[in-house]
């Protein structure tokens, strides 16, 4: 893991270039990337709001966090799986060190929740809901999210590789999982056959100490951070590993 | 002799083919549940031994599919080896191909910081080498031009001149001099010269005999993926147009 220092330029470029991309390359783009979970929360809110009214006070802050945060982890995920296959041609002819394709990957991920962060804090000024300090808190609540997505992304992005209908597979996946995490609903409205998944779906201890934050006002309770960060720390030393073990094997494949 | 810079011991490396292409998790599975899951081995590099030292020039010769760009690709570290340990002591620059990890949406100087960072080097030290970078390309104001603009001859300069822009302590060039034109070869050459005397050891593969017999101070000839025969420029390249010639004027007849 030396060369994580050796190469931090190469990752600062990496980064760099898929902001340039995203941005600047396309006038709207800044506009349509803020757009999108906006106008997805607006939906929700429209059909959904009248439905938690009693659970969530403000379901527009509510459904746009958890959206914010689903979109930096299901998009850091795909895009992971595809980086290693996408720079096929320079792992054929140069000693590159592979980590460095999922960690940009989520590195501009962080960066581009940090850019939407600014209309769901607009957001919440128009719907009266109050900047408390806890929001603070934030950094550290993004850098456990961060750890837990690089895991899942170092775990998933080799298998991409070895099996090309993993991207499609973890699409499915990531269907279910949204519907598993509570995003779009109040955890307290599930009934108690299947409360347990949601409880135990360890997705969303680290959704929540990113959301309570911003929802509740609040930094979340210490055991609710020590578990979201233990399970930060397991996802990213298991994508490690496995990253490491299969690294060798990746150039045979792409 | 000082200790090797180079040195493989028992290298191969196997290329593992699907019978049957099997690159999805479906397929996978139901192969498996047969219990037909087999591989077409590919061995392109057969218990190669090989040991280089400072400032040697080493040529490899062989025919296509001889093994020559993977026994380059381990060395580089691209891949690694099946079997065997390769141990590469110092700095490598590795040109396999000239302009690679090029982002043609960029620009050429874009391209230069991209390919440098690539290649292992700091945004500094590519800052002090930019320039210079920039004149041995000759690319004048294009350099601000996006790559997708350039011609092969424009790709491969510039590609080149970043590669070497560091003197490294193994240089591996894969048949990267032929693309361009007699200046730039001759321009690539007298960089080579340089690096050589001062003790870089370059591995060179090429198909012209006369390069190698210019450049090499030892050369090896891979056939199949075993060295065939190592030695003086002179004998292994006569060995080995011996076999080819010997066929050429059986085909002949």
């Amino acid at each position: 893991m030396l060369s994580v220092v050796r190469y931090r330029d190469l990752v600062r470029a990496l980064v760099l270039r898929d902001l340039n991309v995203r941005y600047r390359r396309s006038t709207i783009g800044f506009l349509w990337t803020m757009l999108q979970p906006l106008l997805n929360m607006l939906v929700l809110k429209i059909v959904f709001s009248a439905l938690f009214r009693v659970a969530l006070t403000n379901y527009a802050v509510f459904a746009l966090a958890g959206i914010l945060f689903w979109n930096f982890f299901s998009q850091s995920i795909v895009t992971s799986m595809n980086s290693l296959r996408g720079n096929a041609q320079l792992l054929h002819k140069l000693p590159v060190p592979l980590f460095v394709f999922p960690l940009s990957t989520v590195l501009s991920g962080v960066l581009n929740l940090g850019f939407a962060l600014v209309p769901l804090f607009v957001i919440m000024l128009l719907t009266g809901a109050p900047l408390t300090p806890a929001l603070l808190f934030l950094p550290v609540a993004v850098a456990i999210a961060a750890l837990f997505t690089l895991g899942a992304g170092l775990l998933l992005s080799p298998l991409a590789v070895f099996f090309i209908d993993t991207v499609e597979l973890i699409a499915v996946v990531l269907q279910v999982l949204f519907y598993l995490t509570p995003i779009i609903y109040p955890k307290d409205i599930l009934p108690p056959k299947v409360a347990w998944i949601v409880r135990f779906n360890p997705i969303r201890s680290v959704l929540e100490t990113f959301r309570d934050p911003i929802y509740y006002g609040k930094v979340p309770p210490l055991e609710h951070i020590a578990v979201a960060a233990t399970v930060a720390i397991v996802a990213f030393v298991v994508g490690a590993y496995a990253f490491r073990k299969s690294a060798d094997r990746i150039p045979f494949y792409v | 002799m000082s200790a090797p810079l180079i040195e493989l011991r028992g290298v191969s490396l196997c290329y593992r083919l699907a019978k049957q292409r099997i690159p999805s998790f479906k397929e996978y599975a139901i192969h498996f549940m047969r219990g037909a899951l087999s591989y077409e081995e590919l061995w392109a590099l057969r218990d190669v031994d090989l040991a280089v030292g400072r400032g040697e020039s080493l040529g490899i010769v062989g025919r296509n599919g001889a093994g020559k760009s993977t026994l380059l690709k381990v060395i580089s570290r691209v891949l690694k080896p099946t079997r065997g340990t390769c141990i590469v002591t110092g700095t490598v620059a590795p040109i396999l191909e000239l302009g690679t990890g090029f982002d043609f949406e960029l620009t050429g100087l874009e391209n230069i910081y991209l390919n440098g960072l690539l290649l292992g080097h700091t945004r500094r030290e590519i800052n002090a080498v930019r320039d210079e970078v920039v004149g041995f390309s000759e690319l004048g104001d294009f350099i601000h031009a996006p790559v997708r603009n350039y011609s092969s001859g424009m790709t491969a300069r510039l590609g080149f001149a970043i590669a070497t822009a560091w003197m490294p302590d193994v240089l591996i060039l894969d048949e990267v001099l032929a693309v361009g034109d007699a200046e730039f070869t001759r321009k690539c050459e007298e960089r080579m010269q340089r690096f050589r005397n001062a003790g870089t050891t370059v591995l060179f593969v090429s198909h012209s005999p006369t390069a190698i017999r210019e450049v090499c101070s030892r050369c090896i000839w891979l056939d199949s993926g075993r060295v065939r025969a190592a030695g003086k420029p002179d004998e292994v390249l006569d060995a080995y147009a011996g076999p080819t010639a010997l066929a050429a004027r059986r085909s002949d007849g």
